[in-house]
């Protein structure tokens, strides 16, 4: 077990390059899958869902103030100042939905059954806008009726007429079907970002190990020893395992650590094997690389490019359901989409039988298969490379 | 002629540099590239689609000529809010449990909306019905006092005013994707350090071979420099400029109608980048290790706070720490194109580009008097 051991001594050797990968690594996961997380909770009731808006009202009669009152029951105002820039960028950033402007004298036109229109800037085609416009119309259009239809109303009859009509609604029943574990979207994406930091931690570490070992002297070296090119190879990835198994434990040890209460479940065991089933295909991948790459320089860009790559068009950074289908399509020609795409049926899962978790199987089996893949190719391309030395 | 001799050697030498020319222009083509396939359609998740709701149709429902009619309404033409099925109270449960259908309505007084969960959809369904029971509400109230007024009132509720005039502030929408091919470019730009580095390490003869060769030659110190940074600053100038064409003419991004001005932009955004790691490489007097490492950490935390990796970060920075949001060169580029496409005065991009430009003075001049007038009584 030689080369194995020398293998344990070199990573033992970078610990601190590799320890400071795992930090940052890890800690832009956490934040990252932390930030991403807006957790929901368990939901018992049916609430109104809240968008932020940017209310200026230039007139102020009992029936803007009227108007505002019900739009607080869809919206929350946000606290921009009246400034152009200031609003553009709030819009702009999402902090709020819309900006809605009365003018003034609006009241008294209403009043007056004239035509008139407040005014909205808005994230076009948004459903926010949507949402907003239905609760601007139903309260004018109420208004409206008895404006035109009660002669002589005033703005303070016309606010209590309103106030009554509008508190009839309609009644809502929420049915959820069984139940859904909180904090698992946390896991979700815990264990999505978690390639990532898996996939490059894993090839930075093979690489330094390929790098001293393809040393053109020292290869010659080995080459001439009494040890079978087999049982070499073997050796090397029963290291490389190892290495990725360190890893890969640290990195579960973590995901318990920072979601310790909502992780002891059954889809955390699931998380937990597909995981695992992925940290042996990045193992693939790692060999491969370190195979193929010569100089030390290549090393960071060639990890850059493929654990950045691989993340971005297979649902990690950004989820797989906004992604376009030809972007997923060519996704799916790396493990990494199939490791997501398990992950996320995991979330959804709620009971166990077989035929719930079979897709799940299926992708892990896809994923088993390109590590495979990954490791016979590693062993081709040293033997190529062993006849041409 | 030392110009000529020294601006063309140059020029080779770093053209063959292949992990200079990798981080410094086809890192940021892939990022590029990979930005616009995961983002592409990050918008339409928030577009708005039809809401798909089922109605129960039963007794009730065939009764109620009127919510028929207002629900089918709704659920036709273009503009529709809903996409309806009408069908039995069992087939609505079993949409509902495979998330077919986002709620399911019956018909009555008051009128039952069935939701899985509580969702902007959801609420919009609920708008919907509320404002139908509302209305009816305000109808009975209004006839109660006057039972004449039936006519006008149905005419009033079929006739179609809108309250609402959609006015824009700018000319752009605000699509927030933008923001992160912006500060894509910005660090691209600060990744020039790598020439600004490399210059003033092949400039100083303790650090490099090559540095000691070229100070023995009877060259002014500061014209070598000067002449050699010229080869660093064309080449990232060009690289700027491919991506910039890649991010335009490939991939479609959206920079405005000033193109002049994004040009400028670029300009000084290159020059700064350069300087900032020519300064960083004359004031850190460690290895070339540590050097990257500094480069490479400083460009990537005010690429963080420039809302690379998350935007929103921009925008609370600006909100709640305005010095820091003027004292980032990354975050500064990225307004600059951000304040170029979004808003319609110029006010911000001056400022910004006012700052930039600052930027390149302090670090220009404050390599030049570390770097200026070393001695080396050995090599």
């Amino acid at each position: 077990m030689q080369v194995f051991k020398l293998c344990l001594k070199i990573i033992y050797k970078n610990k601190s390059l590799l320890l400071i990968y795992l930090v940052i690594f890890l800690s832009i996961s956490s934040i990252m899958s932390l930030s991403a997380a807006n957790d929901t909770g368990t939901v018992n009731s049916f609430e109104p869902a809240k968008t932020t808006v940017a209310f200026m009202d230039k007139d102020n009669t009992p029936l803007t103030n009227g108007f505002k009152d019900e739009l607080a029951k869809v919206a929350d105002f946000a606290d921009i100042p009246d400034e152009m820039n200031a609003l553009q960028d709030a819009l702009y950033f999402r902090r709020i939905s819309c900006i809605i402007r009365i003018p003034e004298g609006f009241s008294e036109q209403f009043m007056a059954g004239a035509d008139v229109k407040l005014e909205k800037t808005s994230i076009p085609d948004s459903v926010n806008n949507v949402y907003i416009d239905l609760c601007i119309d139903k309260y004018f259009k109420t208004a409206r009726l008895y404006v035109k239809n009660m002669d002589g109303i005033t703005q303070q009859e016309l606010v209590q007429y309103l106030k009554k009509d509008l508190s009839v609604t309609a009644s809502t029943e929420l049915k959820t079907e069984g139940n859904q574990i909180p904090g698992t979207t946390l896991s979700n994406n815990f264990f999505n970002y978690f390639s990532y930091s898996l996939l490059s931690i894993i090839i930075l570490g093979m690489s330094t190990l390929m790098l001293i070992f393809n040393n053109h002297d020292l290869k010659m070296r080995n080459n001439c020893s009494p040890v079978s090119s087999a049982s070499v190879n073997m050796q090397f990835i029963l290291a490389n395992l190892t290495f990725t198994f360190a890893s890969w434990l640290i990195m579960v040890l973590l995901c318990f650590a920072i979601n310790y209460k909502n992780s002891f479940n059954l889809n955390t065991v699931f998380y937990i094997i597909s995981s695992f089933v992925f940290a042996f295909c990045c193992s693939g991948i790692s060999f491969l690389i370190g195979n193929l790459v010569k100089s030390r320089d290549a090393i960071s860009a060639v990890t850059n490019v493929v654990a950045l790559g691989m993340s971005f068009i297979s649902g990690v950074f950004v989820p797989q359901e906004f992604i376009g289908s030809p972007v997923l399509k060519i996704a799916s020609f790396t493990p990494t989409y199939w490791y997501v795409k398990a992950n996320n049926t995991i979330a959804k899962l709620t009971g166990f039988t077989f035929d719930a978790v079979k897709p799940v199987l299926y992708d892990l089996l896809i994923v088993i298969g390109f590590g495979l893949a990954f490791f016979s190719v590693s062993l081709a391309v040293r033997k190529r490379n062993r006849s041409s030395t | 002629m030392v110009f000529k001799h020294i601006f063309t050697y140059r020029l080779k030498c770093l053209l063959r540099d292949h992990e200079n020319i990798f981080w410094t222009l086809f890192f940021p083509l892939i990022m590029a590239t990979l930005f616009n396939m995961a983002f592409s359609n990050l918008g339409s998740a928030e577009t708005f689609k039809p809401v798909d709701i089922a109605v129960v149709n039963d007794e009730q429902y065939r009764q109620d000529k009127n919510f028929k009619s207002a629900v089918e309404k709704l659920s036709s033409g273009d503009d529709r809010l809903f996409n309806l099925s009408v069908v039995s109270r069992e087939e609505a449960d079993d949409m509902l449990k495979n998330n077919i259908i986002d709620g399911y309505i019956i018909a009555g007084w008051p009128i039952k909306l069935v939701v899985n969960q509580s969702g902007l959809n959801q609420n919009i369904i609920k708008s919907f019905t509320d404002n139908y029971m509302q209305t009816v509400s305000a109808l009975n109230t209004i006839l109660s006092k006057d039972p004449g007024k039936l006519q006008n009132l149905i005419n009033e509720v079929e006739s179609k005013v809108n309250y609402v005039k959609e006015v824009s502030h700018s000319n752009a929408e605000p699509d927030n994707i933008l923001l992160y091919f912006y500060s894509l470019i910005a660090m691209a730009c600060f990744y020039g350090g790598f020439f600004g580095m490399r210059e003033v390490s092949d400039v100083q003869a303790d650090i490099s071979p090559v540095a000691a060769r070229v100070n023995t030659a009877p060259v002014h110190k500061l014209k070598a420099f000067i002449y050699s940074s010229a080869a660093s600053i064309i080449i990232h100038l060009a690289e700027m400029l491919i991506l910039l064409a890649y991010l335009i003419f490939a991939l479609k991004i959206d920079f405005g109608s000033k193109t002049a001005y994004v040009l400028l932009t670029t300009f000084i955004g290159s020059i700064a980048g350069f300087f900032f790691g020519a300064f960083v490489s004359a004031a850190v007097k460690k290895s070339e290790g540590v050097k990257v490492g500094v480069l490479v950490s400083a460009t990537m935390i005010c690429c963080f706070l420039a809302g690379m990796m998350y935007q929103d970060i921009k925008y609370i920075i600006e909100r709640n720490m305005p010095a820091l949001s003027y004292l980032n060169p990354v975050n500064l580029l990225t307004d600059a194109f951000y304040s170029l496409y979004y808003y319609d005065t110029f006010t911000r991009f001056f400022t910004d580009i006012a700052i930039l430009t600052a930027f390149v003075a302090v670090f220009g001049s404050g390599t030049c008097l570390i770097i200026r007038r070393r001695k080396y009584a050995s090599l």
